[in-house]
């Protein structure tokens, strides 16, 4: 136990990312008070995310400047269970946040909401083709519906200010937009991003082919903008300093600009700073939590007692605490049994890279994280899966997110990789190139899961999170197909002098943790109306622990086609929802086991 | 025949009492094309006076004889030299602004936006309204090549240190607690502006910054492409404008100084003077 105990406070919240931010925001309107502990530091998008120095490649992109430290906080990976784990010491695959916003602050702003069919996906798909599609894969439901998260994904959308283009209200549809999207209760708040050139020639040589471009739905903001909670946020400059970078000109939506700064002084929050929370401590009986002991910024050891604890600590490391903490059953992908650390899931990406003749021009120095042109024609269930050998699927989108110096390179197949040759072929292609996108869904299978290291241990002398990932056969077979169509449509394009492809999930590859793909890192502590195979209940709260609330991506029974931000903040107020509006006044289980 | 601003006022409708007090412009002032030309051999100085394409020797010729009121619809009514000044100075009242190396596309829209309204000036949209499309564009150019001296932060008007340093802490960082971006991040580490789209705003005339910026908040001034201007101003108060004016008037103007050659004595100069003079003299 800690050396020292501190008032009691009503929630204390494990984490000041998006998911943080928003419970004490709205559980502190309740008259909560809730103590906010968050192992980085404070910072701010005026003082320090403003250009010119935020637009630093290197220290930000390349040394990963807001990025978690491996040498305090890291895990270990291995692609299956007969290899023996080893320390992630770089940053690579994924890049967690630290310090305030999370890694809300780095990120790109390309903001979706599911698909019904992604949130009911065992239901829809065994009634559409029978239960056998989903053989030797765990995939589950929510547990909650799509219109029930309607107004939820509908609010952080206007918390964000997102800009896009609606291709389905109340049940109209619009081609202009998304015509696969979900009936939503609003139009977007903003109008859609500007596009480039090539981008437009995709939209409209996926039109001819028979597809159904729309604009991608972003957070970074296309007109000054005043949110639901009072932000005032400002116009996109089309800068290309997003995915990676702060934003210094109050235009792409973070947790700060959007919720931080709204906190008014009266309100009863308060943020500690530089404080790692240990784990969680649990009553005698083990059936609540009673509060968190963390490393305070002296590197004393405090226990913060509270009655309600929420985690919001990143996908990762939520699953990491229930571990060290002993909350629930940990996964044991042997039996199949235990919930804790089970159906993490990934991303797929795959992409096509499309070279224009001096014709095209792309000037890929103005861009912006969810500049995008897109087709939802492959996603989820939008086209009939009878006979492809695999369930999912991911949009493809020309993205034209950054030309920066050091990493935007492009050279056509066949070019060396230095040199005079390489030189010229990035002097040629610079201005007349843009990547087509793949960004695929993850199926759970019993071998891929989180645990807890039994060799290595972290600066805090706990044991490293443990991940065994490798792609499922299903994954692969969709990435082939999605890189395939997006090919399809890069050759078809007007201008075009060559493409490549590359597949992060090809067939006969290991998955690596190595090359950026995404931090989209999915399940481990996933919600569900069944406690074998659910660590929380639709509303997020822990069968086991009814004072615990998660929240974040660790939720995901399977990882959809989407980035995960709008889909798990539309989940985060849903909980939140739940709350205030039913657990505060009466704490209990929301669900029967 | 030498002509001062003197000269050229005494036509000018008496629109603007203050302006009148202006320092006297000369004329003589005026660079040669050579000179400019020669200017543009330095990459930034190049970029800086592209709008469509590289300016020619042509266009800096056709700039200049606007600048000196020359224009083909009889001219603009008023040369601009006599408020902005041959070299681009400006005037030291801040009622006229500073154009001298200012970005050329980005003083052609103005021209474009004045013209059609979106930054409405009594004065300014008339005369950029009877510029010819290529007119607005060169003398643009001639402006992003010409040099000025610059009156140095003694010139600006008195200030407290207290805001002063508010007006430097607004422009690097901006304000957490309003919400207003550092101007750094579009305007440049020292506010040397990033062509072809942000002015400099380093060595501009303080009175004339805060004035934009209140048109900017009232909505008048509504040009900017993406609102980005009118949605700071909107967080400002006076004592924020007039500070970071304040500030921004005492930073040197960032324009790498190129020493220009020579003039050469090749007549084509002279000429251009006999044909402006005679251009200038419809003024009166
Ligand atoms: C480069 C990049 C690009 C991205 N682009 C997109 C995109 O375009 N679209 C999209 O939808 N999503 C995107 N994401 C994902 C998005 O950033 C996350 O989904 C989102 O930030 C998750 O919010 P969160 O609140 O769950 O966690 P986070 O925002 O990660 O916040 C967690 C916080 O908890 C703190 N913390 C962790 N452990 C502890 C502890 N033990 N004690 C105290 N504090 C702790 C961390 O320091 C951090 O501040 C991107 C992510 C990255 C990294
Ligand atoms: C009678 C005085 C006068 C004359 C003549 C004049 N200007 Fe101006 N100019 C002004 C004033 C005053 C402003 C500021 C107006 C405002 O508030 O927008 C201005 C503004 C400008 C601006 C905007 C500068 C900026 O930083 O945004 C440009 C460009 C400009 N003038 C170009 C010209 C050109 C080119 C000519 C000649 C064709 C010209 N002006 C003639 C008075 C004049
Ligand atoms: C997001 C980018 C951005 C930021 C941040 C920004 N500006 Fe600007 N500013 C612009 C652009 C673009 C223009 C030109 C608009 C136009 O086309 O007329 C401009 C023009 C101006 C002008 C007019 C200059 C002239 O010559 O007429 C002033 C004054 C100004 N800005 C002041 C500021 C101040 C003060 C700040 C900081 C508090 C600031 N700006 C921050 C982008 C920005």
């Amino acid at each position: 136990m800690a050396a020292r105990t501190l008032p009691k406070t009503d929630v204390v919240i494990v984490g000041a990312g998006w998911t943080g931010l928003a419970v004490a925001k709205e559980l502190s309107a309740e008259g909560q008070r809730c103590v906010i502990l968050e192992r980085g530091d404070y910072r701010h998008d005026a003082e320090n995310f403003g250009g010119p120095e935020e637009h630093d490649e290197l220290k930000y992109a390349r040394h990963k400047g807001h990025m978690i430290d491996t040498p305090t906080k890291t895990l270990s990976f291995r692609n299956n269970t007969s290899e023996t784990a080893l320390p992630m010491r770089r940053l690579g695959s994924f890049l967690p946040g630290k310090g305030l916003g999370g890694a809300g602050i780095h990120w790109n702003g390309q903001l979706w909401r599911p698909l019904p069919s992604d949130l009911n996906m065992r239901t829809h798909y065994t009634e559409r083709y029978g239960a056998e599609i989903l053989d030797g894969m765990q995939v589950q439901d929510y547990g909650v519906s799509y219109e029930e998260l309607e107004p939820h994904f509908d609010f952080f959308e206007r918390v964000c200010g997102t800009a896009g283009q609606a291709g389905n209200v109340n049940g109209e549809q619009n081609d202009a937009g998304n015509i696969f999207e979900g009936p939503r209760s609003s139009e977007y708040p903003n109008p859609p991003m500007k596009h480039s050139p090539p981008q437009k020639i995709f939209r409209d040589t996926a039109a001819s082919m028979g597809y159904h471009p729309f604009p991608m739905p972003s957070a970074n903001v296309t007109a000054p903008y005043e949110n639901p909670y009072g932000a005032q946020l400002h116009p996109c400059t089309y800068c290309g300093f997003c995915e990676r970078f702060g934003c210094g000109y109050f235009a792409k939506a973070d947790p700060i600009i959007c919720i931080y700064d709204t906190f008014a002084e009266e309100d009863p929050i308060e943020i500690r700073y530089r404080s790692h929370v240990l784990r969680v401590e649990k009553s005698e009986d083990g059936q609540t939590a009673t509060g968190v002991t963390y490393l305070d910024q002296n590197g004393e050891e405090v226990f913060q007692p509270a009655d309600t604890v929420c985690l919001n600590s990143y996908a990762l490391w939520n699953v990491h605490l229930m571990l060290v903490s002993g909350l629930g059953t940990p996964y044991d992908p042997e039996t199949g049994e235990g919930t804790v650390g089970r159906n993490y899931a990934y991303q797929t990406i795959a992409a096509a890279g499309v070279f224009f003749n001096d014709e095209v021009w792309s000037n890929p120095f103005m861009g912006a994280g969810a500049m995008g042109m897109t087709i939802d024609d492959f996603n989820g269930d939008n086209f009939d899966h009878t006979d492809l050998g695999f369930v999912g699927g991911g949009y493809i989108s020309a993205n034209q997110t950054n030309g920066r110096p050091i990493n935007y390179q492009p050279t056509p197949p066949g070019t060396p990789s230095w040199g005079a040759e390489w030189k010229q072929a990035v002097r040629e292609n610079y201005l007349h190139h843009i990547g087509i996108v793949c960004h695929g869904s993850s199926m759970p299978v019993q071998g891929n899961y989180l645990d807890l290291d039994p060799t290595y241990t972290d600066d805090y002398g706990q044991p490293l999170l443990r991940m065994t990932f490798n792609f499922p056969e299903n994954d692969r077979r969709m990435s082939e197909y999605l890189v395939g169509k997006a090919e399809e449509i890069a050759r078809n394009m007007d201008n075009v002098r060559a493409v490549s492809t590359v597949n992060r999930a090809a067939e006969g590859d290991n998955y690596s943790i190595v090359p950026y793909q995404t931090t989209h890192n999915t399940g481990g502590a996933v919600m569900g109306t069944d406690p074998s195979t659910s660590v929380v209940n639709r509303y997020g709260q822990m069968w086991d622990h009814h004072n615990v609330f998660v929240f974040g991506a660790c939720l995901f029974p399977q990882n959809l086609g989407y980035n995960p931000t709008g889909p798990l903040m539309g989940l985060a107020y849903w909980t939140i929802d739940a709350l205030k509006n039913d657990y505060l006044q009466n704490p209990r289980p929301l669900m029967d086991a | 025949m030498r002509l001062t601003t003197k000269s050229v006022l005494l036509g000018l409708p008496v629109l603007f009492g203050a302006a009148l007090a202006a320092p006297a412009q000369d004329m003589s002032e005026a660079p040669r094309v050579n000179e400019l030309e020669a200017r543009l051999n330095v990459d930034s100085t190049l970029f800086n006076a592209t709008i469509d394409e590289e300016p020619s020797d042509d266009m800096l010729e056709l700039g200049r004889l606007v600048a000196m009121g020359g224009a083909e619809n009889g001219g603009s009514g008023m040369a601009c030299v006599t408020c902005h000044g041959a070299n681009g100075q400006g005037d030291g009242a801040g009622v006229f602004p500073r154009l001298a190396g200012l970005p050329g596309w980005y003083m052609y829209k103005q021209l474009e936006d004045y013209a059609e309204g979106t930054r409405p000036n009594r004065i300014m949209t008339g005369i950029a309204q009877r510029l010819t499309e290529d007119e607005r564009e060169a003398v643009a150019s001639y402006y992003a090549v010409v040099e000025a001296p610059w009156p140095g932060p003694q010139a600006a008007a008195p200030i407290s240190g207290d805001q002063l340093q508010w007006g430097g802490q607004l422009a690097a960082v901006g304000s957490a607690e309003q919400g207003i971006p550092g101007c750094v991040n579009c305007h440049g580490p020292n506010g040397t502006g990033n062509p072809p789209s942000v002015p400099y705003l380093a060595g501009q005339y303080a009175e004339y910054m805060s004035h934009q910026l209140q048109l900017w908040r009232e909505g008048t001034r509504q040009n900017d492409a993406m609102g980005v201007m009118e949605t700071i101003a909107s967080k400002m108060t006076d004592e924020d404008m007039r500070a970071v004016s304040a500030y921004y008037a005492r930073v040197r103007p960032g324009l790498e100084s190129v020493t220009p050659p020579a003039p050469m004595d090749d007549g084509e100069v002279a000429e251009i003077e006999t044909e402006t003079s005679d251009l200038l003299s419809d003024v009166d």
